[in-house]
């Protein structure tokens, strides 16, 4: 399954893929004690079994949860975020560079200096020069297609198209082999998360032209690749110029990485069930509905792990559209949803918590609060009628979804229908084959009067990738456009600009919290769910630290490398 | 013999040649803009642009149809300048998602595929002569009643559902077989043979029940004939009888057929392969139409289509070795 | 595949082309023949069933009634949120309210959805079935009795067909066209790869037939080629194309069912088995009458068609017709 984007990714992809390293708190599985806060020991081999192909090795180009965390194990970038079990998940820390970046007093020059003794695969050094040479990657039209925010907030000439195409990029500096100097367009607090982008990794100059990285690397991190079969398998080996001294967060305890690929997602559940032969170091994926009624053999459910929701399952309703323009209206679906058959289509209470606010609560900034509190769990439907009495259509109208062709969405949508039904309000499904689905709805001139999406943060150190791209009323555009609402609010537009602006982090995290009710009084979407992750790694998997945005793969490892 | 394969041939390529302009016009017509497939989320207008040029999508229709069959017979060159690349007949271009060559990606399929549809073949074509044989020397009696009700059964059976069941039993309730996965033969012969067992008896059942009802129906046929019954009467040995007389013209329909659904086969089992989650040409098909990667859904029906027309065209050849009456025109 | 009409197909054909002769259905014979039927154990039960499954498309919305559930109806009572909405109970929750159980994760009742499901399945090979042998009988009639260009043409069109890997392509169609109309598409789909398979039997004998003395008296007394062909052959093929559609039927109900399986079928939530089966598969290790009942009437009715088809031929090509 391609998803060109990480953050519209969670329903159903998120799922099924690994993310990388913002795992949530150590796991704790039902059964109490599990493997994942064992130490893992040096050595061995883990296998990953996994449903989907990753979708590029090129970091410039890929940018979803799966490949991000798989990035995480053979590159390195100037800052990256924290390891999966530190206390705060989200937090930004140096990766190459010695500190995080020096801010000049108008916020526009960030100034980072490069650790010593780092190296590529080959043992060639990692300089400033390699560092900008594999950024400036990002501006190729061709190859970076990956994370954005390279592009947005680092300042370029209008014509810039990429190091092969234009050449040097003037606006970031090397002043020496260890210094690197960026300028931006405008000032952005949060450049260290941008840095820490999978794309703002070095690579030796002149290489990765074209499709080059599409089947072999040039590794900075841990691993370098040893075999990849497209749709099938990719084998990892240790990268001996890789020097652990230079690395705080990487643990790389195993000496080898093994990822199945293409395996049929009941296979996966039933392989690590089973937990036969190499199996027992194997990690996958959030189990599935179904696999949850077969964990209650003890010694399989002591194995499981949950994770948190980093990302959240909504209902976006198209404020241009003449049924949903009346703000009333939109509330009155807010009220009318039956969360728990939300929940329960999602793979129960195990795998989904009902959702009422647009932040999940592992964001940093998320607030807790319900405006539209329904009755024992299910929709307030008395609530429900008396707005769309007041707006004039209490006896009914028709609305059309945009789903997914994918089961899960569609049993969400089904929930929906259900619920609205006595409201005579129909809800008519367009179900719309799953690679096309987000460029059609991000297509507003092709998208219908709703759609349920969902959205996970690029970084969750704070809301910035959160609720602008979701309610900016200017990042409203004819195509790839995120804002699915349509909301173009001048004070909710405002108010982001401020936000954005604010150099103390704790501060605006507070502030997004506030921001998010005051959208929610808007009801431009209807949260649904915040579908959590639950995962049975194997029996001598040790470290494993999931979530359903990334998983952190560099700290795993296996607890009795001989068995490996 | 020459005049026979040059017709043959010329009229293979006729219909593969109709095959993918077919295919092209379809995909031509129905599918959304590649171009904007291919360029993902964050997308401007002048990438849209540049990918049009690299992948020859600004051109007339015409012209992109005959680069495709260019590339096919002696190779194409993507892209212009320094960044083109050249990719070498058989071109059938690059996937959309993988930027793979779409050659090479049918290449690493091919092999699961071939074990698949060979093993499955030999399970068939085993059952199915024995059973036949059989059904057909008990004519009318229980064991022909019972085979004749079990290969209406096996007929029937949808192989997804036959495959899950089997899943099911064998693999979760019983731990009898591993999960089916495509391995090597080398490493570890035992385990192939048991991670493959179940994908060839559910390929070969509804084959298996065919040909069972066909060797029957031609066995009992044969029997009856003329020359059949002479040699019995001269006296001849019951079991040359069989060998001589019935069981060579029972088989060449069975081998006919046999052609057709064994190059079926080759072109990729997309069901069969998609529940078990066996990586061959036919799940290779299933994952390039879910996320709508054209050069790949070409590729795969090309492919497939030629093994159909390959196979159809040895069978007749062979036809003519296997029973002298018939004779080979053009 | 047992997804796909063609090999039960290719066997009729070897098998019966010759034995169905140019014999005209004479009044005695085909009352003799249905008598046959009549007789035949394995002809009646497996008409019985699927006039069962007939009869449940027609009257879905009065038998559910009955039920007293929907097929859209949820029953958030009748499953386990904390286990992933497994159906609470045993044999995925069987009881008095829902006769098969529900489907985990909404509750909705099987039972209800069978029955509507018999509505897609029925229309969808029946339609698929007569759209086909018209074609079939058309395409095949003229090629044999014209010959040349017309002969060259239509024989050329079904060797493109049947050498073209259609489960693939038929998948790649439907997921690339849009949802609407899934119904027809599917009919159109499934016809436009399914006639060849008719039409070169149905050729075949035309060509045979149109030798007979009374295509020649005919074509004497001044009547024109198409009438011709629809008068005097076609009357005289109706033995074969009964038998024919018969043994292919089965397969189109298979392909409707694949096809729905592998998600490019019948769009939700209107119930189809194919799709049932799909939704049923990851949960049949926990939930096995989910799978299983779905199953079960998908394969029995193809199952039953098979061996109409099967019993119609042999009885056609033996007693019934023959003594």
């Amino acid at each position: 399954m391609r998803i060109p984007m990480k953050r519209l990714v969670a329903v159903g992809a998120a799922s099924m893929v690994f993310l990388a390293a913002c795992g949530g708190k150590a796991g704790e599985g039902p059964g109490g004690e599990q493997g994942a806060s064992d130490e893992p020991a040096t050595g061995g081999t883990v296998h990953m079994l996994q449903n989907s192909d990753f979708s590029y090795l090129d970091p410039a180009r890929g940018f979803d949860g799966g490949v991000n965390a798989f990035y995480r194990l053979v590159y390195r970038g100037l800052t990256m975020q924290t390891a999966g079990d530190a206390d705060d998940p989200n937090e930004i820390v140096p990766d190459l560079a010695t500190g995080l970046g020096e801010v000049s007093d108008d916020g526009l020059t960030w100034t980072y200096t490069l650790k010593d003794g780092i190296k590529f695969d080959n043992g060639d050094p990692i300089t400033s020069a390699e560092m900008k040479f594999g950024i400036s990657r990002a501006w190729d039209p061709e190859i970076g297609i990956g994370s954005p925010w390279v592009k947005q907030v680092i300042d370029a000439p209008d014509d810039y198209e990429g190091p092969y195409r234009t050449g040097d990029i003037p606006t970031i500096e090397t002043p020496d082999e260890k210094t690197i100097v960026f300028h931006l367009k405008a000032p952005f607090p949060e450049f260290d998360a941008v840095l820490a982008q999978a794309n703002a990794v070095p690579f030796p100059e002149g290489t990765g032209d074209g499709d080059e990285f599409l089947s072999d690397i040039v590794s900075s991190g841990p691993y370098d690749l040893e075999s990849y079969t497209p749709g099938s398998s990719i084998s990892l080996v240790r990268n001996e110029n890789w020097d652990p001294a230079t690395d705080d967060v990487r643990k790389a305890y195993p000496d080898a990485w093994e990822f199945e690929v293409g395996l049929d997602q009941s296979t996966i559940d039933e392989r690590m069930i089973a937990g036969q032969g190499a199996d027992a170091n194997a990690i996958s994926g959030t189990l599935q509905a179904s696999t949850l009624p077969r964990l209650q053999d003890p010694r399989v459910s002591e194995r499981v792990v949950e994770a948190p929701a980093y990302c959240l399952t909504y209902m976006s309703m198209n404020t241009t559209s003449e049924v949903f323009s009346d703000v009333r209206v939109r509330q009155a679906i807010n009220f009318a949803i039956d969360r728990s058959a939300v929940v329960n289509a999602s793979g129960g209470t195990q795998l989904a918590d009902p959702a009422t606010a647009i932040l999940p609560p592992t964001v940093n900034g998320h607030k807790d609060f319900d405006l539209y509190p329904g009755v024992d769990g299910k929709g307030d439907l008395e609530a429900a009628r008396e707005l769309l009495e007041e707006a004039g259509v209490d006896d009914g109208f028709e609305f059309t979804l945009d789903i997914r062709s994918q089961p899960k969405m569609q049993a969400q949508a089904e929930s929906i229908q259900q619920a609205l039904e006595p409201l005579d309000v129909t809800v008519n499904l367009n179900v719309i084959d799953t690679s096309s689905y987000y460029e059609t709805i991000g297509t507003p001139s092709q998208q219908n009067d709703a759609a349920i999406s969902g959205w996970c943060p690029d970084w969750a150190s704070s809301a910035s990738t959160f609720i602008p791209p979701l309610f900016d009323g200017r990042n409203i555009v004819e195509k790839g456009n995120g804002n699915l609402a349509q909301i173009d609010d001048e004070a909710i537009n405002t108010r982001i600009d401020e936000i954005m602006a604010m150099e103390d982090l704790e501060e605006a995290n507070v502030a997004w919290g506030e921001l998010d009710e005051q959208i929610m009084e808007q009801a431009p979407i209807a949260p649904l769910a915040l579908e959590k992750g639950l995962f049975l790694p194997g029996e001598n998997i040790a470290g494993f630290h999931p979530s359903t945005s990334m998983t952190d793969l560099t700290i795993i490892g296996l607890e009795d490398p001989s068995q490996g | 013999m020459t005049r026979f394969l040059v017709g043959r041939t010329s009229g293979m390529l006729g219909v593969l040649f109709v095959v993918c302009l077919f295919t092209f016009v379809v995909f031509f017509v129905l599918s959304p803009d590649p171009a904007v497939q291919v360029c993902g989320k964050n997308c401007t207008p002048e990438r849209i642009d540049q990918i049009r040029l690299n992948l020859g999508l600004d051109r007339p229709f015409l012209e992109q149809f005959t680069t495709f069959l260019t590339g096919l017979f002696v190779g194409r060159t993507y892209g212009v300048g320094e960044g083109a690349v050249q990719c070498a007949a058989p071109c059938l271009g690059y996937s959309f998602q993988t930027s793979q060559p779409v050659t090479e990606m049918l290449m690493q399929r091919l092999p699961v595929s071939a074990t698949l549809a060979i093993g499955a073949a030999v399970l068939w074509l085993l059952a199915g002569l024995i059973a036949g044989v059989l059904s057909a020397v008990h004519e009318g009696r229980f064991l022909d009643r019972f085979l004749a009700g079990l290969t209406l059964g096996g007929m029937s059976i949808p192989n997804y559902v036959l495959a899950l069941v089997l899943q099911f039993v064998l693999v979760v309730v019983l731990g009898w077989l591993p999960f089916p996965q495509a391995l090597p033969i080398g490493e570890d012969p035992v385990q192939w043979f048991l991670n493959f067992l179940m994908p060839w008896v559910v390929l070969a059942v509804g084959a298996a029940a065919t040909y069972t009802r066909l060797t029957r129906a031609n066995v009992i046929d044969t029997l009856q004939q003329n020359y059949v019954r002479t040699a019995r009467a001269k006296g001849l040995r019951q079991d040359l009888v069989w060998r001589r007389h019935a069981l060579r013209p029972a088989l060449t329909p069975i081998a006919t057929m046999f052609g057709m659904d064994f190059a079926n086969l080759l072109g990729g089992a997309l069901i069969t392969e998609t529940v078990f989650g066996l990586n061959g040409i036919g799940k290779l098909a299933a994952d390039s139409i879910t996320k709508n990667d054209q050069p790949v859904i070409m590729g795969v029906t090309l492919l497939a289509a030629f093994f159909v027309i390959v196979g159809n065209m040895v069978i007749d050849l062979l036809y003519s070795v296997i029973d002298p009456r018939v004779r080979i025109s053009a | 595949m047992a997804a796909l009409p063609t090999s039960l197909e290719a066997e009729g054909r070897s098998e019966d082309s010759a034995a169905l002769g140019p014999d005209g259905p004479r009044p005695h014979r085909v009352r003799r023949f249905l008598a046959a039927l009549r007789r035949d154990v394995p002809t009646v039960l497996s008409a019985a069933y699927i006039v069962l499954v007939i009869l449940m498309a027609i009257f879905a919305p009065l038998i559910v009634k009955l039920s007293g559930w929907g097929p859209y109806e949820f029953d958030q009572s009748a499953i386990d949120p904390s286990l992933g909405g497994l159906p609470l109970g045993t044999g995925g929750g069987i009881s008095g309210e829902h006769w098969f159980g529900v489907e985990p994760g909404n509750g909705r009742d099987i039972f209800a959805r069978i029955v509507y499901g018999a509505r897609i399945s029925m229309t969808i090979a029946l339609s698929a079935t007569l759209l086909t042998s018209a074609l079939g009988v058309v395409f095949g009639l003229l090629s044999g009795y014209f010959g040349g260009m017309v002969d060259a043409i239509i024989s050329r069109l079904m060797e493109f067909l049947m050498a073209f890997p259609a489960l693939i392509f038929m998948i790649a169609v439907l997921s690339a066209l849009p949802a609407e109309n899934r119904q027809v598409l599917l009919v159109l789909v499934i016809s436009i790869f399914g006639w060849p398979y008719l039409a070169r039997i149905v050729r075949a004998q035309t060509l045979s037939l149109k030798e007979h003395e009374f295509v020649e008296s005919a074509r004497a007394s001044g009547a024109t080629g198409l009438q011709i062909v629809f008068r005097e052959i076609l009357p005289n093929l109706a033995p074969t194309i009964i038998v024919m559609t018969t043994l292919a039927i089965p397969g189109y109900v298979g392909t409707e069912a694949g096809l729905s399986f592998l998600g490019v079928g019948v769009v939700p939530p209107t119930p189809s088995w194919g799709q049932m089966i799909a939704n049923s598969v990851t949960w049949y290790a926990v939930d096995p009458v989910y799978f299983l009942i779905p199953s079960a009437f998908l394969f029995l009715l193809v199952f039953s068609f098979t061996v109409l088809g099967d019993r119609v031929k042999v009885l056609s090509e033996s007693g019934g017709i023959r003594s």
